[in-house]
């Protein structure tokens, strides 16, 4: 592995030629206050020193609206498969982290072509974090930083960026790139200590356990009144769902045409904090309460999703859905840290 | 097999959602393809007139919409309330607040005591007469409308959502107005519009109604975390809050 770099200017220019050879890029940019991933015009607008988005970038890897195949009523159908490249840049480590824990999600059993083949188009650029969010605990995650699973890393060393490229797509961008130089040797230092000091810094909510303790810490915690307690005050809104880049629940539904002859399937962002996740059919829901459904998300996190994923666990510390919670109840962190404390009560 | 009859009638409202259907523009065309549109008048003077789908827009407020109603009612094998003012009462709900021999001299004056001014308590559609399906908003969403027309058509339940616009607000990456410390009443109201409201950097103030399970009172506790009190949500309730289901 080598590490080059490029001054922000040049970064600036090596983006803007992407633009200007018709590369689709996604990058992060402004909403008023705010951050959000979104189609980028100019490298003038990319923001690499945002704290977090409002949305992850999941948003693109599996869209909230997506269609799958166009049908005829008590007719044939045909799959909708077209995925064009893309480049999404700027993805934080932890974000990164939960895009690599969906893929394994969606490669294995029931092998997901929709969501697959356009993964195969995405090139990450991922970007080491410069600015701690209010909420994130990613340090508590283990996912401040990043070694694999990007096709490209930068890191901002204050005048220029340090890249690190990882893969046959990564390279394949790099021929946009002019004047890149390998980086000496104490721009390789500075970037190490910018990962050494984030690996502890960002870590606004301390986990009072390792993270590889959470899958055991619930086996006990079922029956604990935590989850009547926080979810006495819960909304059912699903922010918590929406916001969180490893919650990748669906709902399929079908759109008919006027003609009432064609028509559309579509699948869309569900959530299992809303009230009817849980409906099947004949009306029966069996996550009736709030409090059941509240549970679900985080056993789900440190348990059900590890279980299927080697024991990673589902939760990254974004902290997306403390800042999303009106109700201010859907901190991960303060769930478990109580469930450490009162370990005897489960 | 011939087209579904469709009438149309309006109590009391602004007609705002009956735009909202002529705003489909193009598809216009279209519904009229695969319905047959009544139109109301003729509907109602010919006494045998059945028709198989009745939309009713506004809500009931006189004791003589109540007889029209329950005529209509007893005609069509389908109602649909339309818009905020047939689903929940709508803005009209706010006059259940006050005296009404009060409201009625508010806004008639030295008329007032006209018999066709006579005035009740405002009720949503479904408090008069059973509704099969109801189409939110003030005014409604177009879309939202086709979608329920069509699913009708093909002889399938409308899906109507039953979760709180937090779910499209954040679908469209707004910021929260509680971020900024602001009321909004997205997380106990239904769906449905795309969070037009918060789209606009504007608080969500109710018209599509409550969920159907809203947790009224997480919203009223959660006014100390915002420095807010309980009145001031209610204030914020009163457009389209007035005296529906569960109350703030
Ligand atoms: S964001 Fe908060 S209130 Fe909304 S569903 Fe999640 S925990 Fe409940
Ligand atoms: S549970 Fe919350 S903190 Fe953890 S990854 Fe999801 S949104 Fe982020
Ligand atoms: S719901 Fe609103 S737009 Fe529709 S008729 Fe009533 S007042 Fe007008
Ligand atoms: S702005 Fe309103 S609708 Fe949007 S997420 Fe916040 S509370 Fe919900
Ligand atoms: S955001 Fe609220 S007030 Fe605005 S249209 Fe939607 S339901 Fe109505």
């Amino acid at each position: 592995m080598s590490v080059s770099k490029l001054s922000k200017e040049q970064f600036g220019q090596f983006v803007d030629a992407m633009l200007a050879a018709g590369r689709r890029v996604v990058g992060v940019v402004a909403k008023d206050d705010r951050f959000q991933f979104d189609e980028l015009k100019s490298a003038a607008a990319l923001r690499l020193d945002y704290d977090v988005t409002i949305l992850p970038p999941k948003k693109y890897v599996l869209p909230q609206v997506e269609p799958l195949l166009q049908f005829e009523v008590g007719g044939g159908a045909q799959s909708v498969m077209n995925y064009d490249p893309l480049v999404l840049l700027g993805v934080h480590p932890y974000d990164l982290i939960a895009i690599r824990q969906m893929d394994e999600l969606f490669s294995q059993g029931e092998y997901d072509r929709h969501y697959m083949d356009r993964r195969k188009q995405i090139t990450i650029i991922a970007c080491d974090v410069v600015r701690p969010s209010k909420n994130i605990f990613a340090s508590s995650m283990e996912t401040a930083v990043v070694s694999d699973g990007y096709d490209i890393l930068i890191t901002d060393i204050g005048d220029a960026y340090l890249l690190d490229v990882a893969t046959e797509k990564g390279h394949a961008l790099m021929t946009y790139a002019k004047g890149l130089a390998a980086a000496a040797s104490a721009d390789v230092e500075k970037r190490q200590a910018i990962q050494e000091a984030n690996r502890t810094a960002l870590n606004k909510h301390k986990l009072g356990c390792k993270v590889s303790y959470l899958p055991r810490l619930m086996e006990k915690a079922y029956n604990h009144p935590v989850w009547q307690e926080k979810a006495r005050l819960c909304f059912s809104c699903g922010s918590c769902n929406q916001v969180c880049p490893t919650c990748y629940c669906f709902d399929v539904q079908d759109q008919v045409n006027w003609d009432l002859k064609t028509g559309e399937r579509v699948r869309c962002w569900d959530g299992c904090l809303l009230e009817n996740f849980a409906t099947v059919a004949g009306n029966h829901n069996f996550r009736k309460d709030r409090s059941s459904r509240f549970r679900h998300r985080l056993f789900r996190k440190a348990k059900y999703v590890p279980e299927k994923i080697g024991g990673q666990i589902a939760c990254v510390g974004c902290g997306r859905c403390i800042t999303a919670c009106v109700a201010d109840i859907a901190n991960p962190v303060t769930v478990y840290n109580r469930l450490m404390e009162e370990r005897t009560l489960g | 097999m011939s087209k579904p009859r469709v009438a149309i009638f309006d109590f009391a409202c602004c007609e705002g959602c009956q735009l909202q259907i002529v705003n489909l523009e193009e598809e216009i065309l279209d519904l009229i393809n695969v319905v047959d549109v009544v139109e109301w008048r003729e509907a109602m003077s010919e006494q045998s007139h059945e028709f198989d789908i009745a939309i009713i827009e506004g809500s009931i407020t006189r004791p003589e919409d109540e007889k029209r109603i329950e005529i209509i009612r007893s005609r069509c094998k389908i109602m649909i309330a339309l818009g905020a003012c047939a689903t929940i009462g709508g803005v009209n709900k706010m006059k259940n607040k006050f005296d009404l021999e009060e409201v009625k001299h508010c806004v008639y004056g030295k008329d007032a005591h006209m018999p066709h001014l006579e005035t009740g308590l405002t009720k949503a559609v479904h408090e008069v007469v059973d509704v099969d399906y109801k189409i939110h908003g003030c005014p409604i969403d177009r879309k939202e409308f086709a979608s329920v027309i069509r699913a009708l058509l093909l002889g399938k339940r409308p899906t109507v959502p039953d979760y709180p616009v937090c779910v499209e607000c954040k679908a469209k990456e707004n910021i929260c107005r509680y971020e900024y410390n602001e009321i909004c009443l997205g997380p106990i109201i239904r769906a449905g519009c795309g969070a037009r409201c918060p789209s606009s950097s504007f608080r969500c103030f109710g018209c599509r109604g409550y969920v159907d399970n809203p947790n009224v009172e997480a919203a009223r506790e959660v006014m100390d975390k915002y420095g807010l009190t309980v009145e001031d949500l209610r204030q914020k309730m009163v457009l389209f809050g007035c005296e529906q289901g569960p109350t703030v």
